[in-house]
């Protein structure tokens, strides 16, 4: 008798400690979980405010942008961002970059894709050394050439000019994210194809390239943003008419004052439409970028 | 009754009309002096993001009307500017003819590099548009070795912004000496309220240009004889004067202050006094920016025990491209939009340029508030054509010579601070040019 009670006490005890084990992992679990989302949180904070902070600006007037009162104290006016497309002339500059950056990267993906087909297939990495020495060369030493070649060929301040330029950017990198991607598609399909009466062109339109579509889309937003925000060759080879909208923002600044204002209506118009379309192909950014990376 | 009806319509129609003819008369005086022997060419010019072009755009039309020849504008944010120009420059293109510059940054550059026309004999070309009548200060900014690198177009002298009303509620004039100033400062200075004494650039390289003239007004120089003039003990003062009253009486983070932080802290009213160029006055009257738009103050620059040695500048200049085509257009151009009629004009709209007549006129200050045009009129007619030193490699240099505000600010040993600065220095003019 004594030895039953002993023992279901001993159980109970047992039970108890159990439960007790459970418990403090819930709560060691919440806690961790409250942890986490507090740093999911502070991350969050710090890659968003700038941002935030730039959008509440671009309603305030100067006054309430070099205040030091509440952040959230203001009467918000739409002046900024009528003078950003009133004034300035916006619409024209968002078109240049748009027609860059997209001419850029359809050129690129033009010559990108099959160039990045041919090094993967037949193993012709040195041509992807070559191809990688024109993103390793700081962009800044090709200026001067260019300039004295788009001089002589009267395309200074062209569209050309810009287009040529950027797919310094775009195509090597459109070629090195496809690489891999091509590499990790099974030849089988390709041969099969090629059994089948394909040409080599054949079975890389009809075969390859489809089922690399995720990857040329990540490789082409990417390319598009380069585009879209390069600074340096658009200064240089830009005209007037042509100039992109990096450049345009800092019609904003002026030898003797700053549209603080404006600057941040312009940032914001800037930055909206890259953010929007990065929302909408997301998924396939992600695809993408990991693609290449689970190759076995 | 009808008649009188016709006969206010009459005088209604002659009174447009003479008006219309007056103000076409007015117009034409602008383009008076243009010749039209280059019609037909096509000159192309980069400018800045900048008042002067803002006013100028207006004119061209005129000019492009009177002179037959087509004007293509470009314009940049200054160190876009000046990186688009370098460029274009370097690799011997021919993209611009004529270019706004900043004489006293890019200027020595340009000229080394013989990118820019020496215009010393065009400037002899025609007695009537006057070269002497430029002021003999900013001539002095744009010469160089008898090499004459541009033609002022915009002029800057350091002045003192101050907060009449609170100067009024303590009774208090706008410092007329250093030591004045330093006083005042102490007196208004409420950190508590967060409201500081003075305001001034306390960042390395900015704050060099506004240094200037307190290391002039002490009786120093960055150069003297070829060499570092660092090292001498009015030099010393200036630094040590310089750092002490921002440190007491600045507000907080002085070190990283450049223009926008100190005239924003100034619109904000959280100081009594302001020192910078005279340029930014539009800024600072203007209630959509600025809180004490209605009770700004305006001073000349205070006295120094070597006297009162305000910089006074051409901040802009127009340059020709010496690898132009078309030079004698280009020059037809910069000749007209520095002739007097002009510069009369770009001044009533708010651009202080270098012509000691327009300065002398009532019409030429028309353009500015009354007290303000005091000063600046005060001022342009005496002070040093400097505000950094003369350097090829400006940049480097204010660094050098900037180091020792920031220490002194920091209230940290001024003098091994100044010794360093002035040994560096001499290294670096050495090899510099």
């Amino acid at each position: 008798m004594a030895e039953i009670i002993e023992n279901d006490q001993l159980s109970r005890a047992q039970a108890a400690r159990q439960t007790e084990t459970a418990s403090q992992l819930r709560t060691r679990r919440t806690v961790l979980a409250a942890l986490r989302y507090l740093a999911i949180l502070i991350v969050v904070f710090i890659l968003v405010f700038p941002f935030a902070w730039m959008l509440l600006s671009s309603f305030k007037n100067q006054i309430d942008i070099t205040t030091n009162r509440n952040l959230l104290q203001f009467t918000p006016t739409l002046q900024n961002y009528h003078n950003v497309f009133q004034q300035q002339n916006y619409l024209q500059y968002l078109f240049n970059s748009f027609l860059v950056a997209l001419a850029s990267t359809v050129l690129s993906l033009v010559l990108g894709l099959p160039a990045a087909y041919g090094i993967a297939r037949f193993h012709a990495n040195w041509l992807g050394v070559v191809l990688l020495t024109a993103r390793i060369i700081p962009g800044i030493t090709f200026l001067v050439p260019w300039y004295i070649i788009f001089g002589r060929l009267g395309l200074l301040g062209s569209y050309w000019a810009l287009i040529l330029s950027h797919m310094l950017v775009g195509l090597p990198f459109i070629a090195w994210v496809m690489i891999p991607f091509f590499e990790s598609l099974p030849h089988e399909l390709e041969e099969s194809a090629r059994i089948d009466g394909a040409t080599h062109f054949g079975a890389f339109f009809r075969i390859a390239l489809p089922l690399a579509v995720p990857g040329i889309i990540t490789a082409s937003i990417m390319a598009f943003i380069f585009s879209w925000n390069n600074f340096m060759f658009s200064l240089v080879l830009a005209g007037d008419d042509t100039r992109t909208l990096p450049i345009a923002i800092f019609n904003f600044l002026s030898y003797s004052s700053v549209d603080w204002g404006g600057l941040m209506a312009a940032a914001v118009v800037i930055t909206l439409p890259v953010l929007v379309m990065t929302l909408f192909v997301q998924r396939y950014i992600v695809a993408g970028l990991t693609a290449g990376a689970t190759k076995g | 009754m009808r008649r009188t009806l016709i006969f206010i319509l009459v005088l209604a129609l002659v009174t447009t009309l003479g008006g219309a003819l007056v103000q076409a008369q007015d117009d034409n005086a602008l383009v008076a002096g243009v010749s039209d022997e280059f019609a037909g060419t096509e000159l192309r010019l980069i400018f800045a993001n900048h008042p002067w072009n803002n006013a100028i755009q207006q004119l061209l039309p005129q000019f492009e009307a009177a002179s037959g020849i087509t004007l293509r504008v470009e314009s940049y944010f200054e160190d876009q500017l000046s990186q688009r120009l370098q460029i274009g420059l370097t690799s011997g293109t021919t993209q611009a003819d004529a270019f706004m510059f900043r004489p006293l940054q890019e200027g020595k550059l340009f000229a080394s590099n013989g990118w820019v026309e020496d215009l010393s004999e065009y400037v002899t070309r025609d007695a009537e548009w006057n070269w002497e009548d430029f002021q003999t200060a900013t001539r002095s900014t744009v010469t160089f070795d008898d090499f004459l690198y541009g033609i002022p177009i915009v002029t800057e002298r350091e002045m003192l912004y101050y907060r009449a009303d609170i100067f009024e509620e303590n009774g208090l004039e706008p410092p007329a000496t250093l030591e004045e100033l330093e006083a005042i400062a102490a007196q208004l200075n409420n950190p508590d309220e967060e409201f500081y004494g003075v305001v001034i650039r306390g960042r390395r390289s900015p704050a060099v240009t506004q240094f200037s003239s307190f290391l002039y007004s002490f009786g120093g120089d960055w150069i003297v004889d070829g060499q570092s003039g660092l090292d001498s003990p009015e030099a010393l003062e200036a630094y040590t004067y310089y750092g002490n009253l921002l440190r007491n009486y600045g507000p907080p983070g002085t070190v990283n202050m450049s223009w926008p932080e100190a005239l924003a802290i100034f619109q904000q009213g959280k100081a009594a006094m302001w020192i910078d160029a005279d340029v930014f006055y539009a800024n600072v009257i203007d209630s959509t920016q600025s809180v004490v738009a209605d009770s700004v103050g305006f001073a000349p620059f205070p006295e120094g025990p070597a006297g009162a040695n305000q910089y006074n500048v051409t901040s802009w200049a127009l340059g020709m491209n010496a690898g132009s085509p078309n030079k004698d257009a280009a020059w037809e151009f910069i000749k007209w939009a520095t002739s007097a009629p002009v510069v009369l004009e770009l001044q009533q709209r708010g651009t202080p340029g270098a012509r000691q007549s327009v300065w002398d006129s009532p019409e030429g200050l028309s353009g500015f508030p009354a007290d303000y045009a005091e000063v600046v009129q005060l001022q342009s007619a005496r002070g040093v054509g400097y505000d950094r030193p003369t350097v090829i490699r400006v940049g480097e240099a204010r660094d050098i010579v900037g180091a020792p505000i920031v220490t002194a600010i920091e209230g940290g040993d001024v003098e091994a601070a100044v010794r360093e600065a002035h040994e560096a220095f001499n290294a670096f003019l050495e090899t510099d040019g």
